[in-house]
């Protein structure tokens, strides 16, 4: 079968491509990666090595998404999420820190549940699938169309029958897999969806300037690209809510986590529930503006599967909204829950920092 | 209006009860009466009973810092709903 010249001179320039990038890549990703291993072997004391490898790992994630993952997105999709992959690999070896914390949040939540062994594949996965998440954003791109042949949708009829109903739908979800994608890409396939998050801003002490700057242009903008509107932004403000309702009125998607840590402002109206052994400290807001719209509660994951790149974007029938707002909260949670403990890679939180947040981890004594 | 405005937020907004009797001028916002879903409470009350309707661009202490502010605003609507009308 003869291809089309425009598609065949497309396959030679992304072949030729593939095999020019594959060395740069490689040194790109080598270099850092040589420095961090120097610095190992230098018996600096613990402490210095610590930061040095601290601030080599930060250089080294900062290399990645501003000149690797814009390299290798659009190659073809084993290339792309093979060394996406690799990347998520060697930043398992290397920053010794964030594997660290990440076995050590693993350890206190799910205690025995997890072998030793288990909770060593699971933090190389979960570093492997954040990799993976710069590409799903950067495959967003255009009509987001590289990243939507990778994706089989399960469940879109329940949303569309929602939607049907008149009074907008709610797809609640977690940090979970590319939550932030799964939104855009629902937004790429027509359907009009606007999300609730906080992005990044001088509040997040554990995000540099630079860090900042990097996600806003490379990550974020790929996002919002598919979405009606920008962000409802939840900080505190007062016009939040009514923000979704107005949205739910025009019958459109809303997409909400519902696994955040609470900011202290929010403290106040945050509410303990039942969540991963522990207590958590959350804000059941989704289901208050559910029941007050009269609007159904769809649960929304994206996992991916065994290869890296092909994933399953899953819509739930709708969730009972039944007795008040925080029972309902509480069935939307348990399904979070059940997803976490089903694909533990997946969840976002397994950090020390994050887990004392959200409250399933005691707080650090402050140093006097 | 002030009256039946009141009492909703009496009724369903207050949860620390040594804020009762509520009076006109309380702040809501600094009394931590109102956040946001709260704030979204009273405005489909508001809507459903005084047939207004409020732009998210108009959820300011202004317009919701306490009771009088409240009706003073919903005053306005009517006002220009009328002119529209």
């Amino acid at each position: 079968m003869s291809l089309h010249p425009w598609r065949a001179a497309t396959r030679t320039l992304t072949s030729r491509c593939a095999r020019l990038c594959g060395p740069a890549l490689a040194l790109l990703v080598l270099l850092p990666s040589a420095a961090l291993a120097y610095l190992r072997r230098e018996r600096l004391p613990r402490q210095h090595r610590l930061l040095h490898e601290g601030t080599w790992c930060r250089l080294e994630l900062g290399l990645y998404h501003v000149m690797i993952v814009p390299l290798i997105a659009f190659l073809p999709a084993p290339m792309a999420y093979g060394i996406a992959r690799l990347q998520g690999n060697w930043r398992f070896r290397l920053d010794r820190s964030k594997r660290e914390y990440i076995m050590y949040g693993l350890e206190s939540v799910l205690g025995d549940q997890l072998s030793p062994a288990e909770r060593t594949r699971i933090t190389r996965d979960y570093l492997r699938l954040s990799s993976c998440q710069a590409v799903d954003a950067l495959r967003l791109a255009g009509k987001g169309r590289a990243l939507a042949r990778l994706v089989e949708i399960r469940g879109r009829e329940h949303l569309e029958a929602a939607l049907a109903a008149g009074k907008g739908a709610i797809l609640c979800g977690a940090h979970f897999g590319s939550y932030d994608s799964c939104f855009s890409l629902i937004g790429s396939l027509g359907l009009p969806i606007t999300a609730v998050g906080r992005r990044p801003t001088r509040l997040n002490k554990d995000w540099t300037f630079v860090e900042r700057m990097v996600f806003r242009l490379f990550i974020q903008s790929f996002l919002a690209r598919h979405k009606q509107q920008p962000n409802i932004q939840p900080r505190g403000q007062l016009e939040s809510a009514v923000q979704a309702a107005q949205v739910l009125r025009q019958n459109e998607v809303l997409g909400i986590l519902i696994d955040p840590p609470v900011l202290d402002v929010d403290r106040p109206r945050a509410v303990p529930v039942d969540f991963l052994n522990g207590q958590a400290l959350l804000l059941p807001g989704v289901t208050t503006i559910a029941q007050l719209m009269g609007t159904p509660v769809l649960m929304t994951f994206m996992r991916r599967s065994a290869d890296w790149r092909h994933q399953v974007l899953e819509i739930s029938p709708p969730i009972s909204m039944e007795d008040d707002a925080l029972t309902a909260f509480r069935r939307c949670l348990a399904v979070v829950e059940a997803a976490i403990l089903q694909n533990p890679a997946h969840w976002h939180y397994w950090g020390k920092y994050a887990l004392m947040d959200l409250g399933l981890l005691p707080k650090e004594q402050e140093p006097a | 209006m002030e009256t039946i405005v009141n009492e909703y937020i009496s009724r369903e907004l207050v949860s620390q009860p040594d804020l009762l009797p509520l009076q006109n001028d309380t702040p809501l916002l600094e009394h931590g009466i109102l956040d946001s879903l709260s704030l979204l409470k009273l405005v489909l009350f508001l809507e459903e009973r005084f047939s207004v309707e409020v732009a998210p661009k108009d959820l300011v202490p202004e317009h919701f810092g306490t009771i009088e502010a409240i009706c003073k605003y919903l005053r306005a609507q009517h006002q220009v709903q009328e002119v529209q009308g």
